[in-house]
């Protein structure tokens, strides 16, 4: 065996001994998270969780958090899935390569990395206080205010997603199409998006994961709620803003209720992860 | 100047090209083509990568116009009529000038979807009628006995032969005129090629068919015209037989036996 032969074998082991420990630190961390959570919200983790509404005390559960989280999310979805899909389509299929289109692409960029604070006072400004002047303070903050809040931290997701998922699709396809004499609407409605559909339900799951776990943006929008609120013009509870209140509490049963909730997203985020990517394999379109 | 009318057919012509220039941005990739192609006939178009072959072939539909900062000038005429000019409509045009590309791409449908979408575009049929005219699509593309138990299958299920023979099927399907061929089996193996070129020879009676290849056996072994085009011109145009046996060009002849290219 040569020397440049055996060189190389030792940068080939090294550089697998580095991967691998890179990732088992990622993993472990991640495991560690989940440990925790769960070690620590166990004594919470029982069916009052799901049934009770929260409470001071031993007595209390997370049912109106996990209600008021699940309306606020679905606000932020049903809100910010049409709108990112349409503005994605149009990034990818009318406007890419030119010169508003590649602004819009930046600023949209831009916009998926903003604090979300912001997102929470600008729909502060923008909902809440004018709400609240509207009907002379009986409706103010809002589950609908937390949904839009979250709607603008979901929209770039899902634009960028839509986006890159249909510039994925092979301009052959395109081409092929327009090749019949099928108009650039039919084609893009019945062929491309069809085409690209996996990943774009993907970018929504994941642009769901990445809202449902946010609290700065609900703190002056949705504020919380001691009740079970359905009604999304009314104060509401979720459980980011929950786990951020009860850890900040003395209480010791309210550390475990925080804790439990912690798990409780948790595991919820680490479900839609690994159905979209369900989706994304199974459905995985080859063109070569 | 360049032979544009190929005395040896006596077909009448279906393409007139005249005084074609065709410019990506600054680039001026064709110079100048005039080229006469006969009815029911197939003409190949052989050349070195970058030569303008593909390029010409796909100002045929008009399929280039999708991209800003390209134009062609001059003129082509498709039964008399300049498909160039900006009254000329695309969905008609379209619908006379077929065209199968060099990677099969079906669309991500099932089998029989993939052959009636073009066709529900353009005609509105009964569920029977519609059934017929895949049916016969499929047919003419040799692929219905490998097919017809499993139509409602998702098309990106078939081999690389197979699908290309389906893309060849949903652009006959819309009865075209005329059907364009970019280098339709640089993608697949020789066996699935030999089916491909078969095909050529059966449709031919029905189509006129122009065909870009690289390969300079294909376009001896199936077209009865051949056109050899370098740097954007069009170096020499006539039967295949004499182009391949008594080339009139230097360029010409130095190509098909291999001394550049």
């Amino acid at each position: 065996m040569n020397a440049l032969y055996l060189r190389r074998r030792i940068t080939n082991a090294l550089a697998m001994l580095l991967s691998t420990l890179a990732t088992l630190v990622g993993l472990a961390f991640l495991a560690w998270i989940l440990w925790e959570t769960l070690r620590q919200g166990i004594s919470a983790l029982d069916l009052k969780l799901f049934t009770k509404i929260t409470a001071y005390g031993e007595d209390g559960g997370l049912a109106n958090a996990m209600v008021g989280s699940l309306i606020i999310n679905f606000v932020g979805i049903a809100i910010a899935t049409p709108i990112g899909v349409l503005a994605g389509t149009w990034l990818a299929e009318y406007a890419n390569r030119t010169k508003l289109g590649e602004s819009i692409r930046f600023l949209n960029d831009i916009l998926l990395s903003a604090p979300s604070i912001v997102m929470g006072l600008f729909v502060y400004t923008i909902i809440v206080l004018p709400s609240t002047a509207l009907t002379n303070g009986s409706t103010t903050f809002s589950g609908f205010a937390g949904g839009v809040a979250l709607a603008l931290i979901a929209l770039p997701v899902i634009v960028r997603t839509t986006d890159e998922m249909l510039r994925l699709v092979p301009a052959t396809l395109r081409e092929a199409a327009l090749s019949l004499g099928v108009p650039q609407w039919k084609l893009t409605v019945q062929v491309l998006i069809r085409a690209a559909r996996s990943g774009i339900v993907t970018g929504v799951l994941l642009a769901l994961a990445r809202i449902s776990g946010e609290t700065a943006p609900l703190l002056f929008t949705a504020f919380g709620n001691n009740f079970m609120a359905i009604n999304p013009m009314e104060k509401m509870s979720s459980l980011p803003q929950i786990i951020y209140q009860y850890a900040n509490d003395p209480g010791e049963s309210m550390h475990a209720l925080a804790w439990a909730g912690a798990f409780v997203i948790t595991m919820f985020v680490l479900l839609l992860s690994l159905v979209s990517r369900l989706i994304l394999s199974r459905t995985k379109v080859s063109h070569d | 100047m360049t032979d544009s009318a190929p005395a040896a057919s006596a077909a009448a012509t279906k393409i007139t090209v005249r005084d074609l220039h065709f410019h990506y941005g600054d680039f001026h990739a064709l110079k100048g083509i005039d080229m006469n192609v006969p009815e029911k006939q197939v003409t190949s178009i052989i050349g070195p990568s970058g030569c303008g072959k593909s390029t010409l072939l796909r100002i045929f539909n008009r399929i280039y116009a999708i991209y800003p900062k390209l134009r062609a000038e001059g003129s082509i005429e498709l039964d008399g009529e300049n498909i160039l000019a900006p009254g000329y409509s695309l969905n008609r045009l379209r619908s006379k000038v077929g065209m199968v590309f060099q990677k099969p791409v079906p669309f991500p449908m099932t089998i029989f979807e993939n052959v009636a979408y073009g066709i529900r575009h353009h005609e509105k049929l009964s569920r029977p009628d519609m059934e017929n005219r895949v049916e016969q699509a499929l047919r003419s593309a040799a692929l219905w006995d490998e097919v017809k138990d499993k139509l409602k299958q998702n098309a990106l299920g078939l081999s690389g032969g197979q699908q290309q023979r389906l893309c060849i099927a949903r652009a006959i399907a819309l009865k075209p005129e005329v059907l364009l061929l970019d280098e339709p089996t640089s993608a697949l193996d020789p066996i699935a090629t030999g089916r491909i070129e078969q095909l050529v020879e059966e449709l031919k009676g029905e189509f006129t068919i122009v065909i870009v290849t690289h390969n300079m056996q294909q376009a001896a072994r199936c077209s009865d015209l051949t056109a050899f085009m370098y740097l954007g011109e069009l170096v020499e145009f006539g039967p295949t037989e004499r182009i391949f046996t008594k080339p009139g060009k230097k360029q010409t002849e130095d190509y098909i036996t291999g001394r550049f290219g």
